[in-house]
């Protein structure tokens, strides 16, 4: 074998074993890591967010360690370098080795070379070095390893897989809770099946926030003897080995607290409800109540509904009520529905086929969305839309039916044509002396045609108002009342408008509120008269006082307060003097009655037991928090901001930090808004 | 300002005002056997509305489908949770009607489950005496409606008192007459009504 061979082959080994030491030191590291945590673990306790970063941080220690101890063992893969470190062993070498290597080394001297290196041997150097650096690291490796076999079953779990509520492995607070069972305590809370939620751990709780009928498991370390639960006023059974004792019940459906207590220390665990909504439900079509005239032809519905954690169905039901007075019948449905199978939201679409309905006039068809969700545990809760109702109309009603009201008429339309038309005549009155006569009296004839349209339109008001569908003005045979023509209406208009005789529309006296809602708008119209009249002869100033007067009757009507008349149901009023003078008390007996008792003041009991809690916290700081605790219990239904920070200062007191803060807003929230006094209040006392 | 005011609620749906004549024979009644200050006329109060939580007693009743809106639902809770009491009548006297149906099922949601109450319930002996329950009405016995002679009422109760006090026995009927009228009657029939007030007022 040449001196290259041999050196390359001592090469190899120095090169394997330098991966195998640097593989070996970076498990012993990693392993030292663990060790390490572990022990700091088992005594004092480490945080689970502290334990999640052990694994983690040791494996990349070790591979940092590993790539550190290749890079320092780089030479190995130098030939020269290792030839050098044969020859620092083998001095009988005197560079032959090197030398024999080197690239030029070659012709009639390599032979020699190769003669003098022929004879010496360094297999036992290279053995003994190779040994040592694989040996030290797996040393400490092993050692590394029997320590953490030496470590506690629960202390490596904790480091290996930290998870919520792995504190009752703690092998070390095991052994101290000895005199007190309820520390350290676990609580898994596990969902109503329906909910397809994942069960959660809660580590030390103060208060447990689920959904009503949650299962809840309350667990700590030691035996169950002597650990005592109770739920309200409800002791529960307390159970488990020796090793663990554990308390199972469910999420009751209004806050409330669960007392634990072992010999003298006693726990409060507040509970936090949270109810499973009812699905939201939107009837979207039909979007509002209508009156059919036929029932024909078919009604698009469209429903929609949302639940917070699932929807079962939905569906569209509807009840027909048939008959008036006091005979009614009614007939139910059902007229589409779906399954949601758990979905969040769902919608539906159909038709109702009023022929299917067989309805008949004056029919009512209450129709609305219903929808369940899927909330086996305390429900199912039903969600329902708005009801619709869709009438039928009778035969007889046909002409009342209104179903979209029309919008009434724009009065700014006249007014500003009044205002156009006084615009116009001004204009002509003003630039009347530089036209010819001749132009004035057109201009003054187009503006008095305009000013005829406009007290027709006025007219067509007051003669729709008077129960005329048109103008009597211009129908000539269709009068308001058969025993008037226009002329005499006009007539009449005048003199109502004249407030001589208010009563001439009054027609045998049933008609005076309509004259009054028309006297502005007759007045109006008599003013457009006169209007017309002189711009027709071509006196566009004399025509202005009329117009002007014409435009301040519009807006009179206008702003004139509107009547609707409605039908009033009677009003009976007892004569309660007179029922008491006539009374007969018949046989009757009166029964013993007692004073209703004097209702207590909530928000003062609470800002006194809180005001009792803040003065234990100095005496008994356990019994004040779980007197928090309990006061948080009764505010969390009617004052949910109290209760908020209640359950901040009960964590900040459990954690042993500074609770001065949430308690004092805990104290405003009680006491309520401060009073406030317009002035200093009076001295008193000795002054 | 009277301390006691019958209020009849109204409600968007169905006929809420069938009854005209209910109130002023109850206040009548009231005036007639008690000392309370009753104001000599009623008052119609949105189911919708805040001011339900003014009154201590809201009648209640109809003929057709009862819904209520969000509103209703929310004012009627909380007018429930703050010590009101609601008095519904069927004017249908029909278990199988609508009014029944659809009403029970509203109270059902916004209240709770409707139960029977038990003929010895002091709301029987809260001023006249009714030993064998409620009286029943004239509409009952002659066979109108559901055919049917109710033995008890119904109620929601909260706490030891009634919230929901409910009748199938059609007594919106059976007051809905002038109280001008009593004096025709040989025995008044309207003096159940006076331990409701009585109640509503003392519990």
């Amino acid at each position: 074998m040449s001196a290259h061979s041999r050196v390359a082959r001592t090469r190899a080994v120095f090169t394997l074993t330098a991966l195998l030491a640097a593989l070996v030191r970076g498990a012993a590291v990693a392993t030292l890591v663990f060790v390490l945590a572990g022990a700091l673990d088992w005594a004092v306790g480490l945080e689970r967010a502290a334990r999640l970063v052990v694994v983690p941080m040791a494996l990349s220690l070790g591979a940092l360690v590993v790539i550190f101890s290749l890079w320092r063992a780089r030479r190995t893969l130098n030939l020269g370098a290792v030839a050098l470190w044969i020859e620092e062993r083998r001095p009988v070498l005197r560079y032959s080795l090197v030398t024999a290597l080197e690239p030029g080394a070659a012709g009639a001297a390599l032979p020699d070379l190769e003669q003098e290196v022929h004879g010496v041997g360094w297999g036992t150097p290279v053995l003994r070095t190779a040994s040592w650096a694989v040996g030290g690291p797996t040393l400490l490796l092993l050692v590394a390893l029997a320590v953490r076999a030496a470590l506690p079953p629960g202390v490596v779990s904790r480091i290996e897989t930290p998870r919520a509520g792995d504190s009752l492995e703690h092998p070390r607070r095991a052994a101290v809770a000895g005199a007190n069972r309820l520390t350290p305590l676990v609580a898994t809370v596990t969902p109503p099946a329906y909910t397809r939620r994942e069960a959660v751990t809660l580590e030390e709780p103060s208060s447990i926030a689920a959904l009503a009928s949650s299962g809840v498991r309350l667990e700590g370390r030691g035996s169950s003897a002597g650990v005592t639960a109770v739920l309200g006023d409800e002791a529960l059974e307390v159970m488990g080995t020796t090793e663990r004792w554990s308390v199972i019940f469910a999420m009751p459906p209004r806050p409330a607290a669960v007392r634990l207590g072992d010999g003298g220390a006693s726990r409060v665990i507040v509970l936090e409800p949270q109810p499973d909504s009812a699905p939201v439900v939107t009837l979207a079509s039909p979007a509002r109540d209508t009156v059919f005239r036929e029932a024909r032809g078919g009604v698009p519905l469209e429903a929609r509904a949302a639940d917070d954690i699932g929807l079962t169905a939905l569906w569209l039901e509807y009840i027909v009520s048939s008959g008036e007075g006091e005979s009614f019948t009614f007939r139910s449905g059902i007229l589409a529905r779906r399954a949601a199978r758990g979905a969040r939201t769902a919608s539906l679409r159909s038709v109702m086929r009023l022929d299917s309905l067989v309805l008949r006039p004056g029919d009512l068809i209450h129709l609305r969305a219903v929808a369940v969700d899927g909330n086996t545990a305390t429900g199912p809760d039903t969600g329902v839309s708005e009801t619709r109702v869709l009438r039928v109309a009778r035969a007889g009603e046909y002409d009342s039916l209104a179903v979209e009201g029309a919008p009434p008429p724009d009065p700014d339309a006249s007014a500003l044509s009044q205002r156009m038309l006084i615009q116009l005549a001004e204009e002509l009155q003003a630039k009347r002396k530089r036209l010819a006569r001749k132009v004035v009296v057109e201009e003054s004839r187009r503006i008095g045609a305009d000013q005829a349209r406009l007290r027709k339109r006025v007219g067509d008001v007051i003669f729709s108002r008077l129960g005329e569908a048109e103008s009597g003005e211009e129908s000539g045979a269709t009068m308001p009342r058969p025993s008037m023509k226009p002329e005499e209406l006009l007539k009449a208009a005048e003199a109502a408008t004249s407030g001589e005789g208010a009563h001439a529309l009054d027609f045998e006296g049933d008609e005076t509120p309509v004259v009054a809602v028309n006297r502005p708008l007759l007045e109006a119209y008599n003013a457009m008269w006169a209007a017309g009249r002189e711009l027709e002869v071509g006196e566009p100033g004399a025509a202005l006082p009329p117009m002007r007067a014409a435009l301040a009757a519009i807006m009179r009507a206008r702003e004139a307060e509107r009547i609707y008349l409605r039908g009033r149901p009677a009003e009976v009023v007892v004569d309660l003097a007179k029922v008491r003078l006539a009374g007969d008390i018949d046989s009757a007996s009166a029964g013993m009655r007692a004073p209703r008792a004097r209702l207590s003041s909530s928000a003062a009991s609470r800002a006194a037991r809180l005001d009792a809690a803040l003065l234990m916290l100095r005496v008994d700081p356990a019994a004040a928090v779980d007197s928090l605790a309990l006061l948080r219990v009764d505010a969390l239904l009617e004052t949910p901001r109290l209760a908020a920070q209640l359950a901040e200062a009960v964590d900040s007191l459990r954690a042993g930090k500074d609770a001065t803060t949430p308690l004092a807003r805990a104290r405003r929230e009680a006491a309520g808004a401060p009073v406030v006094r317009a002035h200093a209040s009076e001295w008193g006392g000795a002054w | 300002m009277s301390d006691f005011v019958f209020a009849t609620a109204r409600y968007e749906s169905g006929d809420w005002d069938s009854a005209p004549l209910v109130p002023p024979n109850i206040i009548d009644t009231i005036a007639r056997y008690t000392s309370i200050d009753v104001a000599p006329t009623g008052v119609v109060v949105p189911l919708s509305s805040p001011d339900l939580a003014r009154y201590p007693l809201v009648f209640l009743t109809g003929h057709l489908p009862v819904r209520f809106t969000k509103e209703e639902h929310e004012q009627l809770a909380q007018f429930i949770d703050r010590g009101g009491m609601l008095f519904v009548d069927d004017h249908n006297h029909d278990i199988d009607g609508a009014f029944h149906k659809t009403a029970s099922e509203e109270i059902r949601r916004t209240v709770g489950p409707l139960a029977d109450l038990p003929n010895d319930h002091p709301i029987y002996s809260a001023f006249f005496h009714f030993p064998d329950g409620p009286p029943n009405t004239g509409h009952e016995l002659n066979g109108w409606g559901d055919n049917l002679l109710h033995k008890h009422l119904l109620a929601v109760q909260r706490e030891g008192r009634i919230a929901v006090l409910y009748s199938n026995k059609d007594y919106s009927s059976e007051w809905g007459y002038h109280p001008d009228n009593k004096r025709f009657l040989a025995v008044d029939n309207t003096r159940f009504a006076v331990n409701i007030v009585v109640y509503a007022l003392t519990r």
